[in-house]
């Protein structure tokens, strides 16, 4: 059983049951979508099911209250996930532009942090704001309700604001300022479950060849399963990397993310966590190991 | 198959051609493979060593000092940007990653522009600390992509040199295999053909003339065995074999034997075989010390009957006295013309008093069956002459002449008698 968060992010996931990657290896893989990360993070916590799919944000901010999780691979990469929209009549044009204003974000995600970023580029942290807290389908209505006068929402809910509300939003050109990664989380693995996740990268691997190989047919599979417009599909997938990966550069993100929330006071806890315990390679190590770059 | 040998010799030619061009094909395609694949190899490892170059700059250098200048940074992103563009060909899992290290380009670019943006003069050290470590982790994620570029590139070398060394060895096997197959079909063919005309023309020579059936088809040889085959049809019709030769001879021979041994009117042993069979029981006798009495018989009055029926009827009354003494004589006995009238028959294994009893059967049988000439009745008589071997004969003539003599005394003593030359009656 996943936790698969309904995002086309996770298109490995639907790819690989729709061409039945997943019926070549050694596990049976059932879905229970979610929505966010956070929330099968959770599922994952509590035992509910054996796998979930998580950003690196949520990792960041799960890894600060020690949770015994490992984080198997990552899949997928985007860095214009998330986005910053805004009223037009709040006349917001930069960052310092958002002091004083009722921001909605969903608190210990990839939300919040960037927003931290953003305003932290101008010198501005959490406290010039007033943060209202979401659930990452609930943005769009706290918006709609003139509760907030911006919001930082993540696909596919920046894209059906954009259709909805169409000229009374301004979507901000954020692009390139937070690489976000979706990665495989599981609790902290025994020899099973590292041998049932190396069953799930095995089948991620081989829908990402046919991701990269077949993009039309791969973008129908996730339009089919989310119910989603091929519009948002196009919207998105430019921002989209495919790939397994379990770098170096996973554990800085996650390190250094989890620094910034101490520092700027999102989490109530403040000891650095040693990133690398919860990162497990075993399973990559079977199905990519040149995808695999951490010291030992 | 039907095809022609010489069709077949520029078919394996064209063949062998094929193969060395598809061997010689595959080891420069594989050795353009081999470059490939070092050249991405090569790439990645450029693009390591510009990253890290970038790492030590951001490491060593304090980007938010006033007098940082970006100068050195914008040259070594800028040979990092067209480092990437002049990637060569890659295969699709390392193109996703070039795809991924060319949008972490773009955000290290962008980021890197955010921070020097006015040095973030707003921002407070925590912030500035926390996107030096954004950067840095960039350049740590575009590392990893490099680095595993690089991995993928020397997997790829490793599996393209194992591939083409197998796919040369698989395609060096096949051409081995094919040409000695080619060669030994061919060399098959050939020899096979040449055995089976080589045969047909051993089989010629002993007279049988057979068509010859080809197991392996081929047009050369199909037009030699064409010819042979209409040349052997007219040979057969026009040729007799030695063996019917041999038979016809056998035959002729047989026939001309009888013919020079047979009275051509009474159809019994002429003179000249009555001598060769005579003399051949008389040797026989004389070694085994074996009993032989010769019968010579003279129709008794023979001219009165010529005189008085006619030669033509003589003749008929010869053949009836062989017909009679044909019947009264065993098969080992041998009876034979002797001259006009007179006949001879001889008995082997027979002593005196057999030969005179074989004469009175002949004798009697002639009395009780006469010969007709318009419905009268002739009768005939014998006068017979008897002699038997004994050790004062030296050779057949003297046997012969006794019997003669013994005939003569027949005919002395009134006819249509027997006589036997004893020892009294010599002189």
């Amino acid at each position: 059983m996943i936790a698969v968060s309904k995002t086309p992010l996770s298109t490995p996931f639907y790819v690989a049951k729709a061409i039945g990657a997943f019926d070549g290896t050694c596990v049976s893989v059932e879905f229970d979508q979610v929505v966010g990360g956070q929330r099968a993070f959770a599922k994952v916590i509590s035992g509910e099911v054996d796998f979930g799919t998580s950003s690196d944000s949520v990792i960041a901010f799960q890894s600060l209250a020690n949770k015994a999780f490992v984080s198997h691979a990552m899949f997928v990469q985007s860095d214009n996930d998330v986005k910053l929209i805004t009223r037009p009549s709040a006349k917001i044009n930069s960052s310092i532009d958002l002091k004083g204003k009722r921001i909605g974000v969903t608190k210990k995600t990839a939300s919040e942090y960037f927003l931290s970023t953003l305003l932290a580029l101008e010198g501005l942290t959490t406290e010039d704001v007033e943060l209202i807290h979401f659930k990452p389908d609930e943005l769009i209505n706290g918006f709609i309700n003139n509760e907030v006068d911006a919001f930082v929402p993540w696909e596919p809910f920046a894209f059906q604001s954009a259709q909805l509300l169409n000229d009374q939003i301004k979507i901000h050109n954020t692009k390139s300022l937070n690489i976000l990664s979706f990665n495989l989380i599981s609790q902290t693995a025994d020899t099973l479950l590292v041998d049932k996740a190396k069953c799930i990268i095995q089948g991620l691997n081989i829908a990402i060849d046919y991701i990269v190989s077949n993009p039309a047919e791969s973008k129908q599979i996730v339009i089919n399963e989310l119910e989603l417009s091929a519009e948002l599909i196009d919207w998105v997938w430019p921002d989209y990397i495919f790939k397994l990966a379990l770098n170096q550069s996973l554990i800085l993100s996650v390190k250094y993310q989890a620094i910034w929330a101490i520092e700027t006071q999102m989490s109530e806890f403040d000891e650095i966590p040693q990133v690398e315990q919860f990162i497990d390679s075993r399973a990559m190590l079977q199905v990519n190991p040149s995808a695999v770059n951490i010291p030992q | 198959m039907n095809g022609s040998l010489s069709q077949r010799i520029y078919l394996f030619t064209l063949s062998c051609c094929l193969l060395f061009t598809i061997l010689l094909g595959s080891v420069i395609w594989s050795s353009q493979t081999v470059e490939l694949a070092f050249s991405r190899d090569s790439y990645a490892q450029q693009l390591d060593n510009q990253l890290n170059t970038l790492k030590q700059l951001v490491v060593s250098d304090n980007i938010y000092a006033n007098h940082y200048s970006v100068g050195n940074w914008l040259v070594l992103q800028r040979k990092l940007t067209s480092l990437l563009k002049s990637s060569p060909t890659l295969t699709p899992q390392q193109k996703t990653i070039q795809t991924s290290i060319k949008s972490q380009n773009d955000s290290l670019k962008h980021l890197f522009g955010q921070i020097t943006k006015n040095k973030l003069k707003n921002a407070s050290v925590a912030i500035k600390n926390h996107l030096k470590a954004r950067l840095m982790t960039q350049l740590e994620a575009l590392r990893s992509d490099s680095l595993q570029l690089s991995a993928i590139a020397h997997k790829d070398i490793h599996n393209t040199i194992k591939h083409e060394a197998l796919f040369i060895i698989s395609v060096s096997a096949a051409s081995i295999v094919a040409l000695l197959f080619g060669a030994f079909t061919f060399t098959n063919i050939v020899s096979k053909s040449l055995d089976e005309v080589k045969r047909a023309f051993k089989q010629n020579h002993s007279g049988h003339f057979q068509k010859i059936r080809l197991s392996h088809r081929s047009q050369e040889f199909d037009s030699i065995v064409k010819a042979f085959n209409t040349m052997n049809e007219k040979l057969s019709e026009t040729t007799v074999s030695l063996e019917v030769m041999k038979k016809v001879v056998e035959e002729r021979t047989h026939v001309l034997e009888h013919l020079s041994n047979t009275d051509p009117l009474t159809k019994v042993a002429n003179r000249r075989a009555l001598f060769e069979r005579a003399n051949m029981e008389y040797s026989r006798a004389v070694r085994s010390n074996n009993k032989l009495t010769l019968l010579l018989l003279d129709c008794d009055l023979f001219k009165n009957v010529n005189d008085e029926f006619g030669h033509l009827f003589g003749d008929e009354l010869l053949i009836h006295i062989c017909k009679i003494c044909g019947q009264e004589i065993r098969d080992i006995d041998f009876l034979a013309r002797y001259g006009g009238e007179e006949f001879i028959i001889v008995l082997p294994n027979c002593d005196i008093a057999g030969g005179v009893e074989t004469a009175n059967r002949i004798q009697q049988s002639l009395a009780q069956h006469c010969i007709a000439i318009e419905d009268k009745e002739v009768f005939v008589t014998l006068s017979i002459g008897v002699s038997t071997l004994t050790e004062r004969h030296k050779s057949l003539d003297q046997l012969i002449n006794d019997a003669d003599k013994a005939m003569y005394q027949a005919k002395d003593n009134g006819r249509n008698c027997i006589e036997v030359l004893t020892p009294s009656n010599l002189h």
